[in-house]
């Protein structure tokens, strides 16, 4: 079985902008939401595939190539939704590429000994604010 | 035992109840305000108010190493997530969700909860187990209830598959009076062995009736 998918759950500003980024570097992507109004954030060279679906059922997860998946970036609304689906991608179908947008930077240590890779919003902007404050000291 | 509750409504405060009996060390996470204080108020006992998905709750709320969590609530999801917090981050030994999700069952356990519950899978089990009931087709009351005509399914694993009448200790008042064995019919006599698949017809009194179905359907 060849691993070549990308796949986005939860089509937000993010999801349907990575999606949309991807599919134009020529990536075969499929976008996962659970409500099907979600998908107007794509662009129009977006390319790929479009599942409406709750993403936690593990049909609409196989429907969606799941198991060709070589990467796989989570970004629904629900932190608690999001490192359930990565647990899954991880444990029991091997992704081997998994990203997970994380609000609550608490829910990292259940990532602890997986390869998932945790994006935290709150770090980027904390960050972000730090260099800005910075750059404004220096002038 | 150090028992952790999270969850939950009425399944939660009857759970409250029954563990307060056994004298258990029962800690209890509510995230319904309204509820957490009905549970408080029904059994006198302190329930906390939070969000059992979060670590620092489950940290407030001292369920470092208890031997059981039970995770009660209406989302799978949210169960699942505080049984691998307990798991991963409070040692806590034994983990149990409760799922709406059938399908979960097997799911969270390949995840790592211990035991996963699912109202809907149960029931299916049950409802498999009734079926075994269909064996016993018909009763048929004779002469104002004072004797019942029951016939009774005999499956392989059955005690008394494979042994003689009068071998048997049947319970009182029985009369096995003949014997479905597929294409024949038998009138059977002491020496008579009882085989797998055999349909019996016993002639007994309405009060005897349970007792016998138990007796016959008693496996090996």
């Amino acid at each position: 079985m060849k691993r070549n998918k990308f796949i986005v759950i939860g089509s937000g500003r993010l999801g349907s902008n990575i999606a949309t980024s991807m599919s134009e570097l020529g990536e075969d992507v499929i976008i996962i939401d659970a409500v099907d109004d979600s998908f107007r954030k794509l662009q129009e060279s977006f390319s790929g595939y479009q599942v409406v679906g709750d993403a936690t059922d593990l049909t609409i997860l196989e429907n969606s190539y799941i198991k060709q998946a070589k990467t796989v970036v989570i970004t629904t609304d629900s932190d608690n939704v999001n490192i359930y689906l990565a647990h899954i991608c991880f444990y029991v179908y091997n992704v081997p590429k998994i990203f997970v947008r994380l609000s609550d930077t608490d829910k990292g240590k259940l990532l602890e000994g997986t390869m998932i890779k945790a994006i935290y919003p709150f770090n980027l902007s904390y960050s972000e604010f730090m260099d800005l404050n910075d750059e404004e000291a220096a002038e | 035992m150090k028992i952790v509750i999270t969850g939950g409504k009425h399944e939660a405060d009857y759970i409250v109840s029954k563990l307060k009996k056994e004298h258990h060390q029962l800690i209890i996470i509510n995230q319904d305000i309204d509820f957490a204080e009905y549970i408080s108020a029904n059994n006198d006992i302190g329930v906390f108010p939070g969000d059992p998905t979060k670590a620092y709750v489950l940290s407030d709320a001292e369920a470092h190493n208890a031997d059981v969590l039970l995770a009660l609530s209406d989302s799978d999801t949210d169960n699942y997530i505080t049984c691998i917090t307990a798991k991963k981050l409070f040692n806590i030994k034994r983990t149990v969700a409760k799922v709406k999700n059938p399908k979960n069952v097997e799911l969270f356990k390949r995840l790592g909860v211990d035991s996963v519950i699912s109202s809907t899978y149960l029931l299916a089990q049950t409802i498999l187990n009734e079926s075994s009931v269909e064996n016993i087709i018909k009763t048929l009351s004779i002469e104002d209830e004072k004797i019942v005509m029951i016939e009774i399914g005999v499956e392989p694993e059955h005690n008394i598959v494979n042994k003689r009448l009068m071998d048997i200790k049947f319970p009182s008042n029985i009369n096995i009076s003949c014997i479905f064995r597929d294409p024949h019919v038998i009138i059977p006599k002491g020496d008579t062995l009882i085989k797998a698949d055999d349909k019996l017809i016993i002639v007994t009194t309405p009060n005897d009736q349970e007792e016998i179905v138990e007796f016959v359907q008693k496996r090996k």
